[in-house]
C-alpha cells in the first residue's frame, strides 16, 4: 500500500459575513494515497469546491490538520503555498481559465516561468506536453481562437507540464460536449496511469467512474466512500 | 520570465486601445510639460557661466531716507568706488566696472547711420571677468587705449561687410571718433547682459565725455556697474561687513554738513554673479532678470499635469482590473507570487511611461520653439544632453511608471485566487474611496489652475486697461538728442502744423520708467519753523509736460515760463510729496518755500497722483521741476497725436525729424506698449497658466472619461433591469452622473480656499492689484462642472438609450 499523499482531518473551513456564518467544511476527515485517482462528489453547496480550494493551497483552513506527504501545512503561510503548489500541484478547471492575451504555447509555458525553467527547456517541455495533448497544431493560436475541447487540453498540457505529483481538477467535463469529455477523462486517466494522483470534484456519475474511489459529501462532511476498482 | 511580462505588458496595453491611449496620451503631456519646464529650469540655473563666475561678485547700492527707510537699491554703484574697493581690501583680486549706455547711440562709418542699443564702456580687464572668445585683437589690451572700441562679428558685418573692420574709425553720436581694436564672440543667450559695441573705459578719462577727476572722486553718479573677483570660497559677508566703514572713508561730497555719515544713508552689498538672473531684481538691472518664482511655479505645475496623468493610470488600471481577475487568478494558482506579479504589473506602468518618453521627447523638440517665443528665451534640447540632466530623465518615467503603477499592482495581485477565478473579485469596499479620492484630487488641481488663469487674466485686464491718473494713449516717444538743442522751436512749430500732433513735451524721465533720481531738498516741511532737509524722487519736465499726459492738477498751476520767468525756480509735486512734506491737503502746499542746492522758490502746483512706475510700485512722492535746454537735462521726448491717422502721424514726425537731425536715426516707441512691457513676466505667467490649466482639465476628463465608461459598463445589467421597470433616460443619466458631480463638487469646494490664497499671494508683489470676488471663483468651478458633464454624459446618454434587452442577456 502507498504512503498518503494526503491526510486531512478535522479539517474545518468557515465562511463568515456581517450577517451570516456558513460552515462549508465540518471537521472533515480524508485520506488520498499517492497515485489514486479521486472523485469528489454532492451536490451544490455541500463543500466539495473549498475542499478542492484547501487541497490546492489556494486557501487555507480555519482549523484542523492539513498533511502534504506528511508534512504539516495547515499553517503555511502565502509564499510558502506558492512555493509548495507551483512545484507540486498542477489545475485543472471547469471554465479551463487560460489567460486570454497570452498564446497556447505561452499558457502552458506559465507554470515553468514560475517555477525558474530555464528558456531552452521550457519550450522542449512545453512541445512535449502540447505533443501529447495532440494540441501543438495550435500552439500559436489564443484560447478563443480554440474549441472548448481543444480549451481544456491546453489546460490539461499546462497542468502536467510541470510534472506535479498532484492534480486537482474541478469539473474539468463540466463545459464540454460528451464526446470532448470523455477525450479529457482519458487524458485524466493516462496521467494516472503514469503515476499522478488525482482528485477531481464531479457531478458526473459517467466520470466518477473513472476513478478509483468515489468520496460524497453533503454538508461539508464525507458521507460516504465506494471503491471502485483495486489499487494495482 | 522578464520576457514574458514584456510580452503581456504589450498585450495588455495593445488590447485595451482605449485605455491605453488615455495613459499614454496623460503621460505623454505630463511628461512633455516636465520636459519642457527642465529645459526652461536648466536654462535659468545656466545663466553667467563664465570661467571664473563663481569668484565673480557684483557691487550693488542701497539708500536710506533719514527715517533709515530704504527707497532705492541700486545694481550698480559710483565710478569711484570700484578701484577704492581693490585699493582698501587685498581680498578683490580684480575690480572691472562698465557702464551701460541707456538709450541709442548714433554710430556712423562713411554713409553707414545706425542706432545701437548695446553699446558699454568697459575696464581693458573686462575679459577676466566676462571670458567671450577674442576673435580678433588681445582680450588684455584692446580695451586699454582710449577711444578704442570693439565689437560683435555681426556689428563689424553690419558696418564693413567684408572688409576687416580693425583699425577702422568710426564716429559715436557725432561727437567723438574711435577707432576698433578687436572683435569679440557675442555674448551667450544665458548671460545677464549682452554687449555689441565695448568702449574703451579710458576714454571716458576725457573730460568733453566724462573726466578723470569725476571718474575718480564721484560718488552721486550710481551707475557704473561694478565686479569684483574675489578668491576662491571666500566668505563675501565678511567684506560687506567692513562696507559701512569703506564708506565713511570715502564716500564724502563737497558742502556736506559736518555731521554727515555716509554709511547712514547708503550701504554697498555683494551679490554673487551667478544668483543675479533669479535672485537679483534691482531698480535698474542692465537687462530683465529671470526669477526663482516662476522657476518654482512652472515645476510645481508640470508636476501637477504629470500628477494628473498618474492618477488616470491609478484610476483606470484598478477600473480595468476587474477584467484581469481571472489572469491574476491563474497565475497565483501556478505559482505566481505576490511579488512577482506587482513586478509585472509594474512593468506595464514602466513600459508605457518609456514609450511616453520617447514621444514626449519628440514633442519636447517641435515645442521648443514656442516655449522660447513665450519665455523669451533661445533654448535648445541640446540643453538636455549632459549627464546630470539625462540621467533624471531617463529615471523620470521610472517614477512616473511607478507612482502610477505600484497602487494596481498591489491592489490586483491581492485578489483572492479562488474568488478572481469565479469573478468575485469585485472591489472591496476600500477601494471606491481611493478611486473617488483621486478623481477630487484631479479636478481640484485643475479647479485651482482655472482659478489661477482667472485671477491673473483679470489682474492683466485691470493693470493694462485702470486709469493711470493721466492719458497713456496716442502719445509717441522718442529719446531727446543734443543735436536738438539749438533747433528745438523751429522743430517743435513744425510739427504743431500738422494737425493730428497735439502737444509735445521734453522730460528727464518718462512715465513707464523707473523714478531712480532723488535729492534732498529743505523745505518747510508739516508744523516745523525752521526748513528741513527731506529725500524726495525729481523729474525735470517743460511746460508741455502736464498736457501732454494729462494729469490733473489738484492746486495751483502748471509751468508757465513766459508769463513767469521765475518758473524755473518754482516746483510742482504730487499729492504723495504732499504728504511726505507733512502738509494737511494740497491747498496747503501752495506757496511753501523750499531751498535746494542754492537755489530758491516755492511750489505753484500740486498735480494729483498718477502711476509715473509700474503697478508694482507704490506711487511715490514727486517733485517736478522746470528745466532748460542749456542744461542738457532732458533725455525724452514725447509727442501727443490724434490717433486718427496713426500711421501718417508717425510718418509726418519721422519726415520732419530726418529734416531737422538727419544725422540721428528716427526711433520711436508708444508709451502704452511701453507700459504693456512692463508686466511682461505676468503676461508671460498669464498664458503658461491657461496652457497648463486646459491640459490639466484635459487629462483629468479623459481619465474621467475611462472611468465612468467602465462604471458604465460595469452597471449595464444594472441600467437595464431599470429600464424595464420603467426609468426613463433622464433617471439613467442622473443616476450615472450623480456620483462623478458629487466628486466634482467635493474638489471646487478644496479648490475655492486653496486657491484663493495662493492667488492672493500672487497678487501681493503688485501695490495695486484686485480684490478677488467669488464671482472669479465660479467660473473655474462652472468650467470643471461642465467639462465633467459633457464627458459623462457621452457615455450617460449612450448607455441610457441602449435596448434592456441587449443589456440584460450580457450576464
Amino acid at each position: 500500500m502507498q504512503n498518503n499523499m494526503i491526510k486531512i482531518s478535522n479539517l474545518e473551513k468557515i465562511y463568515r459575513t456581517e450577517e451570516v456564518e456558513t460552515i462549508a467544511l465540518n471537521k472533515m476527515n480524508m485520506e488520498v494515497k499517492e497515485g489514486e485517482f479521486v472523485a469528489v462528489m454532492g451536490p451544490s453547496g455541500c463543500g466539495k469546491s473549498t475542499l478542492l480550494n484547501i487541497l490546492g493551497l489556494l486557501d487555507d483552513p480555519n482549523g484542523g490538520s492539513f498533511l502534504f506527504n506528511g508534512e504539516e501545512i495547515a499553517h503555511y503561510n502565502e509564499r510558502q503555498r506558492a512555493n509548495l503548489r507551483k512545484r507540486t500541484i498542477g489545475f485543472v478547471f471547469q471554465s479551463f481559465n487560460l489567460i486570454d492575451e497570452l498564446t497556447v504555447f505561452e499558457n502552458v509555458e506559465l507554470p515553468l516561468i514560475y517555477t525558474g525553467v530555464k528558456a531552452s527547456e521550457r519550450k522542449e517541455r512545453v512541445e512535449a506536453a502540447l505533443d501529447k495533448m495532440q494540441i501543438m497544431h495550435r500552439r500559436n493560436h489564443y484560447p478563443q481562437q480554440l474549441s472548448g475541447g481543444q480549451q481544456q487540453r491546453v489546460a490539461v498540457a499546462r497542468a502536467v507540464v510541470n510534472q506535479p505529483k498532484l492534480i486537482l481538477a474541478d469539473e474539468p467535463t463540466g463545459n464540454l460536449d460528451s464526446s470532448n469529455g470523455n477525450e479529457v477523462m482519458a487524458l485524466l486517466t493516462d496521467l494516472n496511469d503514469a503515476g499522478t494522483t488525482i482528485v477531481m470534484v464531479t457531478h458526473s456519475e459517467h466520470d466518477a467512474k473513472y476513478a478509483h474511489r468515489i468520496i460524497r459529501m453533503l454538508d461539508g462532511q464525507t458521507v460516504t466512500e465506494s471503491i471502485l476498482r483495486e489499487q494495482l | 520570465m522578464f520576457k514574458n511580462y514584456l510580452k503581456t505588458a504589450w498585450r495588455n496595453i495593445t488590447g485595451n486601445r482605449m485605455v491605453s491611449f488615455i495613459n499614454l496620451f496623460g503621460m505623454t503631456v505630463g511628461l512633455t510639460c516636465c520636459l519642457l519646464i527642465a529645459c526652461f529650469v536648466v536654462n535659468e540655473l545656466s545663466y553667467d557661466q563664465f570661467r571664473q563666475a563663481d569668484n565673480i561678485y557684483r557691487v550693488t547700492r542701497s539708500f536710506y531716507t533719514e527715517k533709515g527707510v530704504e527707497y532705492l537699491h541700486l545694481a550698480s554703484i559710483a565710478p569711484a568706488a570700484g578701484p577704492l574697493l581693490k585699493n582698501d581690501f587685498p581680498a578683490v583680486e580684480k575690480e572691472t566696472r562698465t557702464l551701460p549706455l541707456t538709450g541709442d547711440i548714433v554710430f556712423k562709418y562713411r554713409n553707414k547711420i545706425f542706432n545701437e542699443q548695446g553699446t558699454f564702456f568697459a575696464d581693458s580687464n573686462f575679459f577676466d571677468f566676462f571670458s567671450v572668445p577674442v576673435l580678433e585683437g588681445n582680450a588684455k589690451a584692446s580695451l586699454a587705449e582710449p577711444f578704442s572700441m570693439m565689437v560683435t562679428p555681426e556689428i563689424a558685418h553690419k558696418y564693413f561687410g567684408s572688409e576687416d573692420p580693425v583699425n577702422k574709425i568710426v564716429q559715436v553720436n557725432g561727437q567723438f571718433p574711435v577707432k576698433i581694436t578687436g572683435i569679440f564672440r557675442d555674448f551667450p543667450a544665458n548671460s545677464t547682459f549682452h554687449p555689441d559695441i565695448l568702449l574703451s573705459f579710458s576714454t571716458l578719462n576725457d573730460s568733453s565725455i566724462y573726466g578723470r577727476q569725476k571718474l575718480e572722486t564721484s560718488w552721486d553718479n550710481n551707475a557704473f556697474f561694478t565686479y569684483l573677483m574675489l578668491p576662491s570660497g571666500y566668505p563675501a559677508q565678511q567684506l560687506e561687513k567692513q562696507f559701512p566703514a569703506f564708506l565713511n572713508r570715502h564716500a564724502h561730497f563737497q558742502g556736506e554738513s559736518p555731521d554727515y555719515i555716509p554709511s547712514k544713508y547708503s550701504s554697498l552689498y555683494l551679490q554673487k554673479l551667478r544668483d543675479i538672473h533669479l535672485y537679483s531684481h534691482l531698480a535698474d538691472e542692465i537687462e530683465p532678470n529671470g526669477s526663482i518664482t516662476a522657476v518654482y511655479i512652472f515645476s510645481v505645475i508640470a508636476l501637477f499635469i504629470l500628477l494628473i496623468a498618474c492618477m488616470n493610470y491609478m484610476n483606470l488600471a484598478t477600473a480595468k482590473s476587474l477584467l484581469r481577475t481571472k489572469e491574476i487568478g491563474v497565475r497565483k494558482t501556478l505559482g505566481a507570487q505576490r511579488k512577482e506579479l506587482v513586478f509585472q504589473l509594474l512593468s506595464e506602468s514602466v513600459i508605457l511611461a518609456y514609450a511616453a518618453l520617447i514621444i514626449a521627447l519628440l514633442l519636447t523638440s517641435l515645442l521648443l520653439p514656442y516655449l522660447n517665443r513665450l519665455a523669451d528665451r533661445s533654448m535648445s534640447i541640446r540643453i538636455l544632453a549632459q549627464w546630470k540632466i539625462i540621467i533624471p530623465v531617463l529615471l523620470l518615467p521610472l517614477a512616473t511608471g511607478f507612482l502610477s503603477g505600484i497602487y494596481p499592482a498591489f491592489f490586483l495581485s491581492s485578489f483572492n485566487p479562488v474568488k478572481a477565478l469565479k469573478g468575485m473579485a469585485k472591489y472591496g469596499s476600500k477601494t471606491i474611496p481611493i478611486r473617488k479620492v483621486l478623481v477630487v484630487i484631479q479636478f481640484t488641481l485643475s479647479i485651482i489652475l482655472i482659478i489661477a488663469t482667472v485671477v491673473v487674466f483679470s489682474q492683466m485686464r485691470f493693470v493694462l486697461h485702470s486709469s493711470l491718473g493721466f492719458n497713456k494713449d496716442h502719445i509717441v516717444t522718442m529719446q531727446y538728442n543734443n543735436a536738438l538743442d539749438n533747433k528745438l522751436e523751429a522743430f517743435q512749430s513744425e510739427l504743431l502744423h500738422d494737425r493730428d500732433i497735439r502737444s509735445l513735451a521734453l522730460s528727464s524721465r518718462i512715465p513707464s520708467g523707473r523714478l531712480l533720481d532723488a535729492t534732498g531738498i529743505d523745505i518747510a516741511a508739516g508744523n516745523s519753523i525752521a526748513p528741513v532737509n527731506i529725500t524726495c524722487k525729481y523729474v525735470v519736465i517743460n511746460s508741455g509736460f502736464i498736457p501732454t499726459y494729462q494729469i490733473q492738477m489738484a492746486e495751483g498751476r502748471n509751468f508757465d515760463p513766459t508769463q513767469f520767468p521765475t518758473d524755473s525756480n518754482n516746483l510742482i509735486i504730487n499729492e504723495a510729496a504732499v504728504r511726505l512734506f507733512g502738509w494737511k491737503n494740497a491747498a496747503e502746499g501752495l506757496g511753501k518755500n523750499y531751498t535746494y542746492n542754492g537755489r530758491k522758490g516755492k511750489v505753484i502746483g500740486v498735480v494729483k497722483n498718477f502711476h509715473f512706475e509700474s503697478m508694482f510700485q507704490e506711487i511715490t512722492p514727486v517733485m517736478f521741476s522746470l528745466g532748460s535746454l542749456k542744461d542738457h537735462v532732458f533725455n525724452n521726448i514725447s509727442i501727443k497725436i490724434s490717433g486718427d491717422r496713426l500711421q501718417s502721424s508717425i510718418d509726418d514726425i519721422r519726415k520732419t525729424w530726418d529734416q531737422f537731425v538727419p544725422e540721428v536715426p528716427f526711433t520711436y516707441t508708444f508709451l502704452d506698449e511701453r507700459f504693456a512691457k512692463l508686466y511682461t513676466a505676468e503676461q508671460r505667467q498669464e498664458k503658461v497658466f491657461t496652457i497648463f490649466a486646459c491640459l490639466a482639465i484635459l487629462i483629468a476628463c479623459l481619465g474621467l472619461f475611462g472611468l465612468s465608461a467602465f462604471t458604465i459598463s460595469q452597471r449595464t445589467k444594472e441600467i437595464g433591469i431599470r429600464k424595464v421597470l420603467g426609468a426613463n433616460v433622464r433617471n439613467i443619466i442622473i443616476l450615472l452622473s450623480q456620483d462623478f458631480m458629487l466628486l466634482v463638487g467635493v474638489a471646487s469646494l478644496i479648490a475655492l480656499p486653496v486657491g484663493w490664497i495662493f492667488m492672493h499671494r500672487w497678487l501681493g508683489v503688485f501695490a495695486y492689484h484686485i480684490s478677488i470676488h467669488w464671482w472669479m471663483l465660479l467660473p473655474a468651478v462652472v468650467i470643471a462642472i461642465i467639462v465633467a458633464v459633457v464627458t459623462i454624459g457621452v457615455l450617460a446618454v449612450r448607455a441610457a438609450r441602449a435596448n434592456p434587452v441587449e443589456a440584460l442577456r450580457i450576464e
